[in-house]
């Protein structure tokens, strides 16, 4: 009788330990996984946007004579990166894992965790790449790279959202997944990341306004270049991203119970 | 059974509905000719996977579930198991369950045997202390000592399932679920596991397995179930519910029919012997009993012929 409300904290406790260390394991599993047998190994996971940087600051910046600059290019490309290998994977997260899924019950909500965890950390390592390029660049921190973990913070909490609807929706309706990757290139072209918001003539700010990333490759920038707080659009961005996690859990609760039966 | 020892597993008119696929309710369809894709999708036909489904399983009995491929058997099981939602009824389960149903298909073949042990303790609930205290006593019983640290790739398809077995029968759990997994090991190492499981059953674990190895159930059960077409229809003794199978499928199949009259005719021992060695009799079996309803027509003519003679 006493035993009771005594020990339901402490299984509560086991099973959220139990819960981390899972998603531990298949965080490192995939991470380890990812780069088996490749001689840089996570360096790969920089290539990427360094070589978009350098080839766009060339022909934007030289070529076409706008001026722009690469580390203006490289803090909008880092941030995109993450934001779209996390989405676009875990699209595939569900269905990739069938097998487990119809075998194996355990909590689903681990596998687009992981999948966001692995490419959080990946952006993670990949952020003192950025930074010390900055710093050699001549730029220096200011008080206002405090403000880097709520950008970072809201990024994530929208990445996750999107995740878990991507995810649980794809396994119902699997051309989702290559809807994702043609969106995710023209939510590319209109974000902010190769031109500045300012420069977007005012018939098309629309966009812009609509587009909850938006703000965040804003933020990222203004802080680490312009030494300026978020703007007050980043409200914006909050309520959405509340949103959407909001919309992606619900969706993927009320969903998983067949991607058994589905998949 | 025995009313006075506590059901650990308590399943009342269970049912699954799949629906089938229709044709032309891709996207394609659907964007080009909606209306025709609407009225296929309406029309699609319900497939009743299992149906009006009870029963009750006592701490400690060993259950079995026999039936010819597609009676929904494995359908029950993933029920139970937790991975699927029935569409009706209720399935209540005292305790922790760990399943066994097709070992190894969460094992990653690019990590070693060590790695997908404790991912697989983990995936059912385990911590990670709990694992590697247990982890010596599955590699020895799965007999992997010099392999355990070589990524899964490299494993045969015996040692595939001697570690899923291991580590599925040492999470120590209170119910325990099997699906037709030991035909796939030696006959050595399915010895061993079947006496494991004995073992496990006199510690107070329930087993519920489902399984084609018709004197295994025979043997090790104390109670079994027929499903046919997603119905239980006979439990009880297995004794009487594995020959009840048998008669049945007997009377519809040809082959078998011959096969029985010609060498082994009303050998009961020898029947089972049949069923349990030869998987081309079995399938025979199964496919008749799906296949050909004609068949069994024309076999109650022909004994209804016989009789009168």
């Amino acid at each position: 009788m006493t035993a009771g409300p005594v020990s339901l904290p402490a299984r509560e406790l086991r099973s959220l330990r139990q819960s981390g260390e899972l998603l531990a394991a298949l965080t490192s599993r995939e991470l380890r996984l990812r780069y088996q047998g490749s001689f840089f190994g996570w360096a790969w996971s920089l290539v990427r946007p360094l070589a978009l940087g350098l080839i766009l600051t060339f022909a934007l910046g030289k070529v076409l004579g706008t001026g722009i600059t690469a580390e203006f290019l490289l803090a909008g490309l880092f941030p995109w990166f993450w934001f779209q290998s996390s989405v676009q994977a875990a699209a595939a997260t569900f269905v990739g894992n069938g097998g487990l899924l119809k075998k194996v019950r355990f909590p689903r909500e681990v596998l687009p965790l992981s999948v966001v965890l692995g490419n959080t950390l990946q952006f993670l390592l990949a952020l003192p790449v950025l930074v010390g390029f900055l710093l050699w660049d001549g730029y220096t921190p200011t008080r206002q790279w405090l403000a880097l973990p709520l950008i970072f913070a809201l990024q994530l909490a929208l990445t996750t959202g999107l995740a878990f609807f991507v995810a649980s929706v794809t396994v119902f309706f699997r051309d989702l997944e290559h809807i994702v990757e043609v969106l995710l290139n023209l939510v590319f072209y209109a974000t902010p990341i190769i031109y500045s918001a300012g420069a977007v003539p005012p018939e098309y700010r629309w966009v812009i306004r609509l587009n909850p990333l938006a703000p965040l490759a804003d933020g990222w920038r203004g802080i680490l270049l312009e030494n300026t707080w978020p703007g007050r659009d980043i409200w914006f961005s909050v309520a959405l991203t509340a949103l959407v996690v909001v919309v992606g859990w619900f969706t993927f609760r009320r969903l998983e119970d067949s991607f058994a039966d589905v998949i | 059974m025995s009313s006075e020892r506590p059901v650990v597993l308590d399943v009342r008119g269970v049912a699954k509905k799949y629906r089938m696929v229709a044709p032309g309710t891709e996207l394609k369809t659907t964007l080009l000719r909606p209306f025709a894709a609407w009225r296929s999708r309406r029309q699609r036909a319900n497939l009743w996977a299992v149906s009006d489904v009870s029963f009750q399983v006592p701490r400690g009995e060993f259950f079995s579930i026999i039936g010819a491929n597609g009676s929904g058997k494995s359908t029950l099981l993933r029920l139970l198991a937790g991975l699927s939602k029935p569409t009706r009824g209720s399935i209540r389960v005292e305790g922790t369950i760990s399943t066994l149903l097709e070992l190894g298909s969460g094992f990653h073949p690019q990590v070693s045997g060590r790695e997908n042990a404790v991912m697989n303790g983990l995936l059912v609930g385990m911590t990670r202390a709990e694992i590697e205290a247990l982890l010596p006593r599955i590699i020895e019983f799965a007999g992997l000592q010099e392999f355990i640290d070589q990524p899964m790739r490299t494993y045969s398809s015996g040692m595939y399932v001697r570690l899923g077995f291991a580590i599925a029968a040492f999470l120590e759990p209170e119910l325990l679920l099997v699906d037709e997994v030991l035909a796939v090991g030696d006959l050595r190492f399915q010895e061993k596991c079947y006496e494991h499981i004995a073992g496990l059953q006199q510690q107070g674990v329930t087993i519920v397995m489902v399984s084609h190895d018709l004197a295994a159930v025979q043997r090790f059960s104390d109670r079994a179930a027929l499903m046919e077409r997603g119905h239980i229809v006979a439990i009880g003794d297995p004794k009487k519910v594995v020959s009840l199978h048998v008669e049945r499928l007997a009377s519809s199949s040809p082959e078998i029919r011959a096969a029985l009259e010609e060498h082994i005719a009303a050998d009961q021992e020898g029947m089972d012997r049949l069923l349990a060695e030869d998987p081309e009799a079995r399938a025979a079996f199964a496919a008749a009993l799906e296949l050909n309803p004609e068949f069994r027509r024309r076999m109650d003519e022909e004994a209804a012929r016989q009789h009168g003679k």
